[in-house]
């Protein structure tokens, strides 16, 4: 339904702007046309200047709020939020402190794989995955106080990471 | 003749199929659902390099099984230019997802002759391995999964971390990026009122309990799929003893004995329901499909208990899929209209459990 018929304060052009004012707490309502409201210095809607407009699209674009993005492929928290589904292998890194709980929430609080390690995982990660079965390991066998078992054990991981073994050497 | 004795002993009274499912990203590529339409074909390009043209090259083929030097080949469809109808047909034939069925970006299936085994290209993850098995063969659909995965993985660098193991889009497969899955049917469970309980434990266990079609789907016709649901923090071989030995005996148990109080307890109804069933499959002229699926149960639950000597279980189970709607139309021409569908059906399902 179409707004009746409002002519302006000042004149009897049609009022487009219709403002509330509220003056030592007494309520007036002002109604003016296009030229008085320019006039008062009141910036129609839609007519702000075009490179402003452009400017406040920009910023909002900016600064909506998606949080950081993955480095390599661009994926932010938001869209994780969204889809429920990251977007490459490197957002695993990327949103580690967020993502991390989630994972071992849906997972019944499990935190890490122990199952199998691919044929042609980079040395690094198979070392890295051997490395963190076999300090579990160690972990049962010194709770369970099989000495034998932990010491066949450390010498493993002694060759896998000196810096490790030498520490758990301590440790022990 | 359903020799009922032999049927018990692979559980095929309760556990229609299994399957196991594992899921991989190749290094290098961002997963699918941000990977570019150009990506999308290289994955495809590479995947479909790596596997191979036979079982033979896919590792399906080995540890001395009869008949491997016959190694046959691997049919590949390109989903993306097939039309819709046999997009559906692979979903009803459980070869693909659904959400692999719909879309039109660069995605292939990989089918060998006897549909034990699929292997998706760019649906959610780059790779989905699935081997399919009739009855409770949970075991050998594992090491068959287990081989092409082995196969694969030492042709192609899947995307792995040492902290969370295999990764995939989807957190909630990360780690083993494993399924193991029962298609169970649990009429006797749902008459005794039963079910729920199965349910309450099953979610107890981290176990997804869905329809007839997995995820999103509600049980049709008494047909559940028990899965895993957590992938990490365990092992490949743990959740297939868990499966194997603990949860699918619990379970057959369970509806075998609300099957035994039901035969002894109410005879009469449970005969009634059955028989009622065989006589309108085997003479409906219109059939809808929840109505077909409803019937095939009963008549499944009668077969099981030796109540229908005369119908295989073999036929049934071939039953539920035939009766599909994109099966229906895929065999016959001119179906158009929801009743064309409903005749077919009933014509279908009289033929091959012969008209009476």
């Amino acid at each position: 339904m179409a707004a009746p018929f409002r002519p302006c304060d000042h004149c009897a052009k049609p009022a487009v702007v219709h403002n509330t004012v509220i003056v030592n707490g007494q309520m007036n309502e002002v109604h003016l046309c296009e030229d008085h409201a320019g006039a008062a210095g009141i910036q129609m809607p839609g007519q702000a200047p075009i490179h402003q407009l452009l400017g406040q699209l920009a910023q909002v674009a900016v600064t909506r709020p998606r949080g950081p993005a993955c480095p390599e492929c661009g994926h932010t928290f938001h869209d994780f939020k969204t889809s429920g589904l990251l977007g490459c292998p490197a957002c695993y890194d990327a949103f580690a402190s967020t993502v991390g709980p989630v994972i071992e929430r849906s997972h019944g609080g499990a935190s890490e794989h122990i199952g199998n390690v691919p044929a042609r995982a980079d040395d690094a990660n198979q070392r890295a995955a051997l490395l963190q079965q076999l300090l579990r390991e160690l972990e049962t066998a010194v709770s369970a106080e099989q000495y034998e078992r932990a010491a066949q054990l450390r010498d493993r991981i002694k060759d896998l990471r000196p810096t490790t073994a030498a520490r758990i050497d301590g440790a022990l | 003749m359903t020799d009922l004795t032999a049927m018990m002993a692979g559980d095929r009274d309760v556990v229609m199929s299994c399957r196991v499912r594992l899921a991989r990203n190749v290094s290098g590529f961002p997963f699918v659902g941000r990977a570019t339409h150009p990506q999308r074909r290289e994955v495809l390009e590479t995947v479909r390099a790596a596997a191979g043209p036979d079982e033979a090259t896919v590792g399906l083929v080995g540890g001395g099984r009869v008949g491997a030097s016959a190694a046959e080949s691997l049919s590949w469809v390109d989903l993306a230019a097939l039309p819709k109808r046999d997009r559906q047909l692979l979903w009803e034939r459980h070869l693909i997802s659904r959400q692999f069925a719909e879309g039109d970006s660069p995605r292939a299936v990989a089918v060998t002759p006897d549909e034990r085994f699929s292997l998706m290209v760019n649906e959610e993850d780059h790779v989905r391995i699935q081997v399919l098995r009739t009855g409770n063969l949970l075991r050998e659909a594992f090491d068959a999964a287990v081989r092409v995965d082995a196969t694969l993985g030492s042709r192609l660098d899947f995307a792995f971390h040492p902290k969370w193991g295999y990764l995939t889009a989807c957190p909630t497969n990360v780690g083993c990026g494993i399924r193991i899955g029962v298609m169970v049917h649990l009429r006797a469970l749902r008459v005794t009122n039963e079910i729920e309980k199965v349910k309450r434990a099953a979610k107890e266990l981290h176990l997804a309990v869905r329809g007839f079609h997995g995820e999103g789907s509600e049980a049709t016709g008494d047909w559940f799929q028990i899965s895993n649901q957590r992938t990490l923090g365990v092992t490949e071989t743990g959740l297939l003893e868990e499966f194997a030995g603990r949860i699918v005996p619990a379970v057959v148990a369970y509806e075998r004995e609300a099957r035994r109080v039901l035969l002894e307890r109410q005879r009469t109804l449970l005969e009634d329901r059955v028989f009622r069933g065989i006589s309108l499959l085997r003479s409906a002229r219109l059939l809808g499909l929840d109505e077909a699926m409803k019937q095939l149960s009963s008549v499944r639950l009668g077969v099981c208990l030796g109540l229908i000597p005369d119908v295989a279980l073999d036929t049934l189970n071939r039953l539920t899929i035939q009766l599909q709607s994109a099966h229906l139309r895929a065999g016959e021409s001119g179906i158009e209209s929801d009743d064309d569908e409903r005749a077919a059906r009933a014509r279908v399902a009289r033929t091959i459990l012969g008209e009476q």
